[in-house]
């Protein structure tokens, strides 16, 4: 932690001290410092400012070209976030990073469109984000291909019958389980029930009972639902006595979820990656931390990391850092080099598509390591 | 009073009060539109275009607070309601200024009545308004009819309800998912512009008719309804104007920021609203602004700090989350130490007694006399009260007819002051009948009976505090009825039969005891009333004050022929004014006659005095009562 601050405090005295030289790359940075953002923002902006920092060290992207990062906290407020783009734009960003969600991003993109400078979103897995313009991309595996891939592994297990629980107050709750069921059906299985849930909702036996009654019973229970939400719906679940398997979404890759002991046992659930042993993930794993002192316990460090790569990639093939043409560049990458997985961007809506993982958590805290597939772009539910 | 003569100049002065209120209330107004004129350009001066940035996001927050301001302010309740207007607004002036090619893919499923209109964001504003003034007709009839707690809970409850539904409502908002496409027009001139234009509004309300009403009825819900004030239309004008401005406001802020979603408007937003409000004062509209640029300045200094720096060659770390923390030091340094924000409970800027006014030297003539009073009686016919089963009041009847004083007594708990709240229906009556004129009095509503003429004052002063002593006569005159200038005159006219000349412009809770007293009178009589019911007029006035009151009342009586029913603990003050009395004792009509027959009246004395005393003793007593001291007969 002291680490990251001190990472940020470098960051902003450069922000803050220099002014950007005309050869220098200028990326501005959307990172909430605070609220319910922090938590993806902070690794990610981490990450990213790690790998930024060792392209400044070989001169720059491709060698070439220094990149100067501004870095900005939105506090997770969506005006703060309208006002701190304009800042940037003002301040001469060539390329905006925007928050992990698809809120900030969009208005973020409303705003670069003007001038079709390149805006990619932290984490906002939200497919619908890059239907504002040509100019905005994601970077994550989206919830569509999540969803797509874990269908396709449920279906592959021989389950048929899913049970869906979702809450419409977020975009990722509702889409995550909406997309699965419309894969699963694709395939052959059925929805034989949903339920909604609120945010934050403290009591889940109600939803329990329902899925208890159910007929006919589900051979697997969805849900995208997040902490606090999915250790009180599978610690109800389990301890009413039902043990139907349970599948999730990538916000279940958390060590807390891991710590939730025989309730979590088993539950599956998607993931951008996985630190396979000799993988370039585990060495950046251990570079990060020799580096920072701090372990990435998250996906959103080394997806940050690989921003700064895609970057650089569509810089390279662009041949320029005019707007359009980077934008143009990146839109049009196909199997870009990645750490935690490597991304295409050709053929998509600008949202990656990257392999996602199938996990399982055990009992004892640890997390299994399944498979990895890309999802097919000819079958994957549209946004 | 011996210092009448040397009162002459200032009577003159009264007359120069309405002019001076108006002139001060364009000075308020101004000092407001200067504060965030003044914060803009300091912000566009001192950093440019990201100052202006600032500013764009402060100007729409100054409307946004100071539209809240319109209800919170002067209803004195706080609302968290208003995120629900501002999400209509944005999302409704969202759907009509949209690109249709960006509609149809945005919102492919939207009601063909509401799809591909494509206004003009000026165009779409009054349908906006409109659909805001609908919408908070609709929920503030039923939030008017609440106060306190309650209220503000229902509030809250109308902002989850409405967040509930824009999630729901996929069709139209995309549910949970960011709604976009919406033209980002609100720049610095659009929102400066709005501010100063809400700004006004929020003052020419606050100082009208209808605001001086409700903010009476903030101040004090029983004695403005005794004026005939319905405090329930009060709220519910204040609720529709501040809704459909925050409505505004919400379009205003959905073209700021271009993308949103039903989170937006949510609690974060609406806190960080109240908060604002609370800072500054919630009672003003000088309040409102100052909060929302002392908040705004704060944290924007804060975050260019937040990044770290270098200050004289020592360099301070980043770190993030300060703007947060300082925000809530502020708002917890500001509960602390001033409880009523930062400007407190007046506007900023000069009063109407300031003597930044001197000059000015248009007068409001004082009304004429109204005309006597004709012939009537207030009659109680039969009234039974009882509170959880004991008798407070068990058939009592008696006459007070106008242009005379009838007085009624009796020792404490006897029921004198039921008898007034059944009269004014301030209490329900279990049985009985109470007329005047032709009116019963107990059919009609409780604001209806001051519109029969019939008036009161309360035993525990019962003012508008904040109001100023002006205020307070001039929004009983509009209570009943009168125009802007017969309401400044008649106010003028109370003011100076009370000797308030040179108070006019003091707030009522700031005036000494004894000018309360007679400006509770002055109030009930700016309505032209045929009987008043006077509640201990004289309690805690000293023997030269209450001889001047009654000098007062007596002169009163006898200029407008004005009835009262007159209750009172100083005997010597009923029998002087009254011309016939009737004597209550555990809640009943003991004795009715002239002040000479009640004293002489054995069941009278028993009930003062006590069972078992000589006719000597009675006598005594009634001697005492006749000495030029004091008679106040306590039991």
């Amino acid at each position: 932690m002291k680490m990251r601050i001190s990472l940020l405090a470098a960051a902003s005295v450069i922000a803050l001290g220099t002014s950007a030289s005309a050869d220098d790359y200028v990326v501005g940075v959307m990172s909430a410092q605070s609220g319910y953002l922090a938590p993806y923002d902070q690794p990610s902006y981490a990450g990213f400012k790690y790998c930024i920092d060792k392209i400044n060290e070989n001169g720059g992207l491709n060698g070439s070209i220094p990149v100067k990062t501004i870095v900005k906290d939105t506090r997770s407020d969506i005006a703060e976030g309208v006002k701190v783009v304009q800042e940037m734009i003002d301040e001469g960003a060539q390329f905006i990073v925007a928050s992990a969600d698809a809120d900030p991003t969009i208005a973020a993109a409303q705003i670069t469109a003007a001038d079709g400078i390149p805006t990619m979103t932290f984490a906002g897995t939200a497919p619908v984000l890059t239907q504002v313009g040509e100019h905005v991309f994601g970077s994550y595996p989206a919830d569509n291909q999540q969803a797509a891939v874990l269908a396709d592994y449920a279906y592959g297990e021989g389950l048929r019958k899913v049970y869906l629980v979702k809450s419409p107050d977020a975009a990722y709750t509702l889409g995550g389980p909406e997309y699965f069921g419309e894969a699963f059906t694709a395939l052959g299985g059925e929805v034989v029930g949903e339920s909604l849930y609120s945010l934050n909702q403290p009591d889940f036996s109600a939803i329990v009972t329902t899925i208890k009654a159910s007929d006919p019973q589900p051979d697997v229970i969805v849900t995208w639902a997040w902490e606090p939400d999915f250790p009180a719906f599978i610690k109800a679940l389990r301890g009413a006595g039902v043990q139907t398997p349970v599948m999730g979404g990538d916000v279940l890759d958390t060590p807390t979820v891991r710590g939730l002991g025989e309730a979590v046992d088993g539950v599956i659930h998607t993931s951008g990656g996985y630190p396979n042993e000799g993988s370039k993930y585990a060495t950046f794993m251990e570079e990060f931390e020799a580096a920072t002192g701090t372990t990435p316990d998250n996906n959103y460090y080394v997806n940050g990391c690989d921003i700064a790569h895609m970057i650089e990639q569509a810089v390279d093939a662009a041949g320029s850092t005019d707007p359009a043409a980077v934008s143009a560049a990146l839109a049009e990458i196909e199997d870009g080099e990645g750490i935690m997985s490597n991304f295409t961007f050709k053929g998509t809506d600008r949202m990656p598509l990257r392999e996602v993982v199938i996990a399982k958590i055990n009992a004892d805290g640890s997390k299994e390591f399944i498979k990895r597939e890309l999802a097919d772009l000819d079958t994957l539910p549209k946004p | 009073m011996g210092d009448q003569v040397t009162r002459k100049p200032e009577l003159a002065e009264l007359q120069f009060h309405p002019a001076r209120r108006k002139a001060a209330n364009a000075v308020q107004t101004l000092v407001c539109l200067g504060l965030v004129v003044l914060a803009v350009l300091l912000l566009s001066l001192l950093f440019g275009r990201s100052g202006e940035r600032i500013a764009v996001q402060m100007c729409v927050n100054v409307a946004a607070v100071v539209a809240l301001g319109v209800f919170c302010g002067n209803s004195g309740i706080v609302s968290f309601g208003h995120g629900a207007f501002m999400l209509i607004g944005a999302y409704l002036s969202g759907i009509l200024t949209m690109p249709a090619g960006l509609q149809r893919t945005a919102l492919p499923m939207l009601p063909d009545f509401l799809a591909g209109h494509e206004l003009g964001v000026w165009v779409a504003m009054p349908i906006v308004a409109l659909a805001g003034l609908v919408f908070a007709a609709a929920t503030g009839s039923a939030i008017a009819r609440l106060v306190g707690a309650s209220a503000t809970i229902a509030t809250l409850g109308l902002l989850i309800i409405t967040h509930g539904v824009a999630i729901g409502a996929r069709e139209i908002t995309r549910g949970s998912q960011t709604f976009f496409g919406v033209p980002r027009i609100t720049d610095l001139g659009v929102a400066l512009g709005a501010a100063v234009f809400l700004i006004i509004v929020a003052r020419l309300y606050r100082e009208s008719r209808w605001g001086l009403s409700i903010r009476a009825v903030r101040d004090d819900p029983s004695a403005a309804i005794a004026l005939g004030i319905n405090p329930r239309r009060s709220r519910f004008i204040a609720w529709c104007l501040s809704g459909t401005m925050l409505t505004l406001v919400g379009a205003l802020y959905g073209h700021m920021l271009g993308a949103f979603s039903p989170a937006s408007f949510y609690l974060p937003l609406v806190f960080a609203h109240v908060a604002m409000m609370i800072v500054g004062g919630m009672y003003s509209v000088s309040g409102a602004v100052t909060g929302v640029v002392v908040i705004t300045v704060l944290q924007d200094t804060i975050r260019q700090a937040e990044g770290g720096f270098d200050l004289f060659g020592v360099t301070f770390p980043a770190v993030f989350g300060l703007t947060t923390v300082a925000l809530g030091v502020a708002i917890l340094l500001i509960i602390w130490l001033r409880p009523q924000g930062l400007v407190g409970r007046e506007e900023l800027g000069p009063g109407s007694s300031s003597r930044m006014f001197n000059t000015i030297r248009s007068g409001t003539k004082r009304a004429a006399a109204p005309s006597i009073v004709g012939d009537g009686v207030l009659s109680a016919e039969h009234l039974f009260k009882s509170f959880a089963g004991v008798a407070a009041v068990s058939d009592v009847s008696f006459k007070a007819p106008t242009g005379a004083v009838t007085g009624l007594i009796g020792p404490n708990g006897a029921g004198k002051s039921t008898v007034v709240n059944l009269l004014t229906r301030a209490y329900e009556a279990d049985k009985g009948a109470a007329r005047f004129e032709n009116a019963d009095l107990l059919k009609i509503s409780r604001e209806g009976i001051a519109r029969q003429g019939v008036a009161r004052t309360f035993q525990n002063l019962r003012l508008f505090g904040q109001l100023t002593a002006y205020e307070n006569v001039l929004v009983a005159a509009f209570a009943s009825g009168q125009g802007a200038q017969g309401a400044a005159q008649i106010a003028i006219r109370e003011l100076a039969a009370f000797d308030l000349d040179d108070m006019a412009g003091t707030a009522a809770e700031s005036l000494p005891y004894g000018a309360r007293k007679r400006l509770e009178i002055a109030r009930c009589l700016a309505q032209a009333p045929s009987i008043i019911l006077l509640d201990e007029p004289a309690a805690g006035m000293n023997p030269a004050e209450t001889e001047d009151l009654a000098d007062r009342l007596s002169r009163l009586g006898g200029e407008r022929g004005v009835g009262m029913l007159l209750i009172d603990h100083d005997l010597r003050f009923v029998n002087r004014l009254s011309s016939r009395i009737v004597v209550m004792n555990r809640g009943q009509v003991i004795c009715e006659g002239t002040p000479e027959e009640i004293r002489a009246d054995p069941a009278v004395i028993e009930a003062y005095i006590g069972r078992g005393r000589t006719a000597a003793t009675a006598q005594a007593a009634q001697n005492q009562e006749d000495e030029p001291s004091r008679g106040v007969v306590e039991t």
